[in-house]
């Protein structure tokens, strides 16, 4: 025993030192600010809080300038000179507003028109706080003006034209998720290997979190009653974007009837056969545009349009049934109060 | 001090350390509850040789193991050395005046309750100015404190009775 | 190991006893009040200004460079009455009882404090 005794101390201090050696101890460090009138969260797996803070801020200036570019609602915007011109001439754009609209123009033609950021018009005839429905005729009146084959792109360039007056453009529906591609871009370059960026619900994640585990991201209930029942599943996301579409986000129930934000564009009505839609792809842009798509075309064609595009999906149909792509099985856990 | 007593605080000490290293290399849940296994030799080394040897080994290794890990100057740094000094001196007092009241487990308790109690306000008046997420975690500290309080009593005891039975046969030998 | 249990005093056993029975009840009685409480924050130009508990009746009137912002709470809930900013997007939001209403001109933002239950759950974030 005397023996083992004299090699305690040294074998303790051993230890000491070998601690001492672990300095490169990451963790996650969050961060919030309000941006796009939304409030954006980007999480990070960095050496240190300096690290981190450095490359969230960048990530966050690449959106506001981002934002600034598309802003529906500050006449500065490029979005808002494109508008104002509408019928009228041509607007030279930024390379990020030009890729943008390209992108929103790839989804609407391959959703058949479900997605048309031409929507503008008809979305301004409703209030969904002061429950202001729109008469049929004023429904019927602006849908003329809803049609994205209106929309003249010159790449050489880089105009955007809306042929039509009074058309009006609105990124809204699919900026989120091209800026939570661009900050998980900017981290990515500034070094960082892992991440989580979060505008609003829409949220791109990458790498794995300090304990080597995905990034898991939670849905919300459609048809939340308490505190208790907010999330009704959860996945993991490796490498990939997830955003959602709901009938719950902005709406109003007049006469037992609900009327929310998500029109179909050729009706000028909400679309009514889902509660939700949540997508996950590989880009943010194209889960932001595609949940929406898929929202208006409904439980059928909006699943098989998700496997067409290779990406996955959860609706959570009118009864409140969930369907899912096959590449969800396994990965997709409900919560226990469903 | 005398040479003696200096290489007492210096063995002491790089046991202290030692302990603390050996501590943080464990797995642990949570990162910033341990179980504080450096304060045994604070303990003993208060029961057996006094206050100031004490408090100069707590000094120390608090010192040492900031540095060596890098948090010296830090928040973590700050927590250590206030927990540190406030669980000796509330020791040291409890030995003065309750001299047979405690046994080494209940000193270990005093230590331990008085270590985490400077923490806490420390950590709030410093750096959770969040008068709740204090309140909400400190029972779940105390508790834990507590328990860790009673496995470092017991360590200390053990020692202690071994070190003064060593000391008992060395000074037989050296009677005889 | 004995020996040592033996050796305890009966003050060892008595502070022990309280020890562990006052952190027990604490633990209960913070479970309580964590339950009951949310707070709503409100930040200004991104630093916290104001807390207002969720649970409450009350008009707050914040000041910013588009005048004066008027905040109610009711009912376990929050909205903004009244902006003076442009597109009234902070008033149209509504009542929430949870998540964030931003009034960018004013450089307000409004939280209503996170589920504890998503963390425990280990939810990175949520969408939808």
């Amino acid at each position: 025993m005397k023996k083992y005794k004299a090699y305690l101390l040294p074998f303790l201090l051993l230890c000491m030192l070998l601690s001492s050696c672990s300095a490169n101890r990451l963790s996650a460090y969050k961060k919030s600010k309000a941006l796009l009138d939304t409030f954006v969260t980007i999480t990070v797996v960095a050496a240190s809080q300096d690290m981190a803070d450095k490359a969230i801020e960048d990530a966050f200036d690449i959106i506001e300038k981002f934002g600034d570019l598309v802003n529906f609602y500050s006449d500065k915007s490029e979005l808002s000179a494109i508008n104002r011109n509408a019928g009228i001439r041509e607007v030279r754009v930024s390379p990020e507003t030009l890729d943008i609209i390209e992108k929103a123009l790839f989804v609407s033609e391959k959703s058949g028109g479900a997605f048309d950021p031409t929507i503008g018009p008809e979305i301004k005839l409703w209030d969904f706080l002061k429950k202001v429905k729109p008469s049929d005729a004023e429904i019927r009146k602006n849908l003329p003006l809803v049609n994205y084959k209106n929309i003249i792109i010159d790449r050489t360039k880089s105009t955007v034209f809306l042929s039509r007056r009074n058309m009006l453009l609105d990124l809204g529906g699919i900026a989120k998720g091209f800026a939570a591609d661009l900050a998980v871009q900017s981290l990515k370059q500034k070094g960082i290997s892992s991440g989580l960026v979060a505008v609003a619900g829409d949220i791109k994640a990458f790498g794995l979190k300090p304990d080597k585990k995905p990034w898991i991201v939670g849905i919300k209930n459609p048809r939340q009653k308490s505190n208790d029942d907010e999330i009704i599943a959860r996945v993991p996301l490796s490498d990939k974007a997830i955003s959602t579409s709901g009938d719950y986000e902005r709406y109003f129930i007049m006469d037992g009837k609900r009327f929310h934000h998500l029109l179909i564009p050729k009706s000028g009505y909400p679309a009514n056969t889902c509660q939700s839609v949540s997508v996950i792809a590989d880009q943010g842009v194209m889960t932001d545009a595609f949940s929406t798509a898929f929202f208006v075309l409904g439980p059928e064609r909006g699943l098989g349009l998700a496997k067409e595009m290779g990406m996955d999906v959860m609706i959570i149909d009118s009864k409140g049934a969930l369907h899912t792509t096959p590449g969800l099985q396994g990965k997709l856990t409900i919560e226990r109060n469903h | 001090m005398q040479l003696q007593d200096k290489r007492r605080v210096a063995i002491l000490s790089a046991y202290a350390l030692a302990l603390h290293g050996f501590e943080s290399l464990l797995p642990t849940p949570i990162p910033w509850l341990k179980p504080g296994l450096a304060n045994i030799i604070t303990l003993v080394a208060l029961i057996l040789y006094g206050f100031r040897t004490a408090l100069m080994v707590t000094l120390i290794r608090v010192l040492l193991a900031s540095i060596f890990i890098g948090t010296f100057l830090g928040p973590a740094f700050i927590l250590s050395t206030g927990g540190g000094i406030a669980s000796v001196i509330a020791m040291g007092l409890s030995v003065k005046f309750f001299k047979n009241l405690f046994g080494a487990i209940g000193l270990s308790l005093i230590g331990a309750l008085f270590h985490n109690i400077a923490q806490l306000s420390l950590a709030y008046y410093l750096f959770i100015q969040r008068i709740e997420a204090v309140f909400i975690i400190s029972p779940f500290i105390l508790l834990i404190g507590s328990l860790t309080g009673i496995i470092n009593g017991v360590i200390s005891d053990i020692l202690i009775k071994n070190l003064l039975k060593i000391n008992d046969e060395k000074i037989q030998n050296v009677a005889q | 190991m004995k020996e040592t249990i033996k050796n305890t005093t009966l003050a060892d056993r008595l502070l022990f006893l309280l020890l562990i029975s006052l952190s027990i009840a604490g633990i209960f009685i913070s479970r309580d009040a964590l339950s009951q409480g949310s707070d709503v924050i409100i930040e200004i130009n991104g630093k916290p200004s104001y807390t207002l508990p969720l649970y409450s009746d009350r008009l707050l009137s914040v000041s910013g460079p588009h005048g004066n912002t008027l905040i109610e709470t009711k009912g376990g809930k929050v909205r903004v009455k009244e902006a003076h900013c442009r597109n009234q997007i902070c008033v149209k939001e509504g009542w929430i009882s949870k998540g964030v209403i931003v009034c960018l001109p004013n450089k307000l933002v409004i939280i209503v404090g996170g589920s504890k239950k998503d963390q425990q759950q280990g939810i990175d974030a949520i969408t939808g």
